[in-house]
């Protein structure tokens, strides 16, 4: 066997530039994770367009459980563990619905939208001292939003959910949260299976500016959007990657200086002034001459915002859904301002999910590398070399100084800061929970 | 148009469609995208449904997750078809397409048909030896021109709510 490049400190090495293969192929690696992130920090679980009206659920998974988020008819979401009190049947079989309650198909236990156990059918066998009011749905303990992303955790301590976010939220808000009436999701999620570690896609939407030209050479070839547009590497000096204290980042790809703005990069003209009234003028000169936008919130939510049109944006929500140590479930919901016309809603919808979804032409190329990068990694040898991140090396303890917005930003856009800074979070988390 | 009306084409019509299907798959089984595309109405849409799992009596939802013109088509068929262009498609999948319970009834206009058939398309790739199958119903409109048959539209209604394996690179 080679060997390997020396004995790395720990699976983040990130004065070395280095992380471990291991926690990309394995699925012991995988288990911890689910006990020491998922179940511990907040995780995305739908949009509240999903579910406008009382009674409507949807079918998600918070870490490894399956759980129902319900809007009651107060208008009150609840997040619930999706398994009988009883029997541990599922309650929720289908993947979204309405319904006025819940009754366990198994046995007949029945809940209220809150959880609450109202009747079990069979009350009178019961000893006298049952307590309905203990065997009710487990709560997810909590459940917060921000500006329609509904998030849940298992961990009833976790800080809260703004607190969380933190300074990612300024740079989420100009695409998910930017006019009075906010975003909806135009379809259901594309759900497709990957045999690949979820991190791979979390790390590629945070800031992998550096596979865009090799892997997607076809889209980027055909797409008469950016073939007739100046190429990416020159737009690269004046973008940049955003890092949050929290492990969250995106990347911010604009025009290059001295091109003239036209249709191809601009936001839609009728919706514009809605965001210019809502976000900070900051938030607002943050999305002009704005290429594209990616990002991810750790651990498993991405965004991307990317031009499909003269004057026409996509803004593409992104969860990646571990289902193993090697394999994922992507979730992909495509989402458009609610004041935009109808016309535009479907253009977006059809131009994004045609980039970005489950038959994406850039999907495709990249679940086909990312599910061969884990099975060539998947072996003792390859197991020993860890993946290299060096190009953050020169870049990530020279942030920015002169930037005037949140968190901190290094330039050229086109190194792995980002992606390192993502995985020194895994890693503390990794380790606060031991 | 109720179903319950559809009008069944005559033996002949049947066997030109059935034939027509038949000759379509096999072009794209052996990856001859030009000559398929070449069977297509310059009008075409062509849309892959995916499925969301809902209770019974309940509307279903399908959505799309393939939506295209002629021109989003032939972008997708430029892709996967120049070695250069794609990661997906080199090397190639390994694609067999079984089309069969082929029901062809008269369309909206003389020379249009209605042409519903179930689809079994086998795929194996570099990342994917074991291979896997897309399961389907096609619902097609085929257009009879002075040319030959056309495809005009084709729904795929896939009988699947999540992908099997990354995303979809083939046309069904």
């Amino acid at each position: 066997m080679p060997a390997a490049l020396g004995s790395m400190n720990g699976w983040v090495d990130v004065g070395r530039g280095l992380v471990s293969r291991e926690i990309f192929v394995t699925d012991e690696v995988y288990r911890m994770e689910m006990e020491r992130i998922f179940d511990r920090t907040w995780v995305f679980l739908a949009h509240e367009t999903e579910i406008p009206t009382a009674g409507d659920y949807v079918s998600r998974t918070l870490g490894s459980a399956p759980v129902i988020v319900v809007r009651d008819a107060d208008g009150m979401l609840h997040g619930l563990l999706n398994s009988c009190r009883h029997r541990g049947a599922k309650i929720c079989r289908a993947d979204s619905g309405n319904a006025r309650n819940f009754v366990c198909p198994y046995h007949g236990w029945t809940y209220e939208m809150s959880g609450r156990l109202v009747t079990t059918t069979f009350d009178k066998h019961f000893p006298k001292d049952f307590d309905f009011s203990l065997h009710g749905l487990a709560r997810v303990p909590r459940l917060e939003t921000h500006k329609g992303l509904i998030f849940g955790s298992w961990n009833a301590d976790v800080v809260p959910l703004e607190d969380y976010l933190g300074d990612i939220a300024w740079y989420i808000d100009p695409f998910l949260a930017r006019t009075q009436q906010g975003m909806e999701v135009l379809a259901p999620p594309h759900r497709w299976r990957a045999k690949s570690n979820w991190k791979v896609g979390a790390l590629n939407f945070v800031g992998d500016s550096q596979h865009i030209l090799t892997t997607h050479v076809g889209p980027l070839t055909l797409d008469p959007v950016r073939a007739a547009r100046a190429g990416f590497a020159t737009a690269a000096e004046n973008s940049f990657q955003v890092v949050t204290d929290q492990g969250h980042g995106c990347t911010l790809t604009y025009l290059a200086p001295g091109l003239p703005e036209d249709a191809y990069q601009t936001h839609p003209r009728d919706l514009e002034p809605l965001y210019a009234k809502l976000l900070s003028a900051d938030q607002f000169q943050l999305l002009k001459r704005l290429r594209v936008i990616v990002g991810t919130i750790f651990p498993n939510l991405s965004f991307i915002e990317t031009q499909v049109g003269p004057a026409q944006k996509a803004v593409i929500v992104r969860q990646w859904q571990p289902v193993s140590g090697t394999e994922m479930e992507v979730f992909s919901w495509v989402v458009a301002e609610k004041e935009a016309s109808t016309d535009y809603k479907s253009q977006v919808l059809r131009k994004g999910f045609h980039n970005f979804g489950a038959a994406g032409v850039f999907e495709q190329d990249d679940m086909e590398l990312w599910a061969s990068a884990t099975y060539a990694s998947n072996n003792p040898v390859a197991k020993q070399l860890p993946y290299s991140f060096h190009t953050a090396l020169p870049y990530i303890n020279a942030p920015e100084k002169d930037h005037k917005w949140p968190g901190r930003a290094f330039k050229p856009a086109d190194t792995e800061v980002a992606q390192l800074e993502f995985m020194r979070q895994w890693d503390r988390c990794m380790k606060a929970g031991v | 148009m109720n179903p319950a009306e559809w009008h069944p084409v005559d033996d002949a019509t049947y066997l030109q469609i059935q034939r027509f299907l038949f000759r379509e798959a096999a072009l794209l089984d052996r990856r001859d995208y030009a000559g398929w595309l070449a069977l297509t109405a310059d009008d075409i849409r062509y849309r892959v449904n995916a499925m969301v799992s809902r209770d019974a009596g309940v509307a279903e939802v399908d959505y799309a997750i393939v939506d295209e013109d002629r021109l989003g088509l032939k972008s997708r068929i430029d892709q996967i078809s120049n070695p250069r262009l794609t990661r997906a498609e080199n090397p190639p999948s390994m694609t067999r397409r079984v089309v069969s319970n082929i029901e062809a009834y008269d369309g909206a206009s003389a020379e249009q048909f209605q042409a519903n058939s179930y689809l079994l398309a086998y795929r194996s790739r570099p990342s994917l030896p074991e291979g896997g199958f897309y399961v389907a119903e096609r619902r097609d409109v085929l257009r009879r021109t002075a040319a030959g048959w056309r495809l005009a539209r084709r729904d795929v209604h896939l009988d699947q709510v999540i992908l099997f394996d990354g995303a979809l690179s083939t046309l069904l």
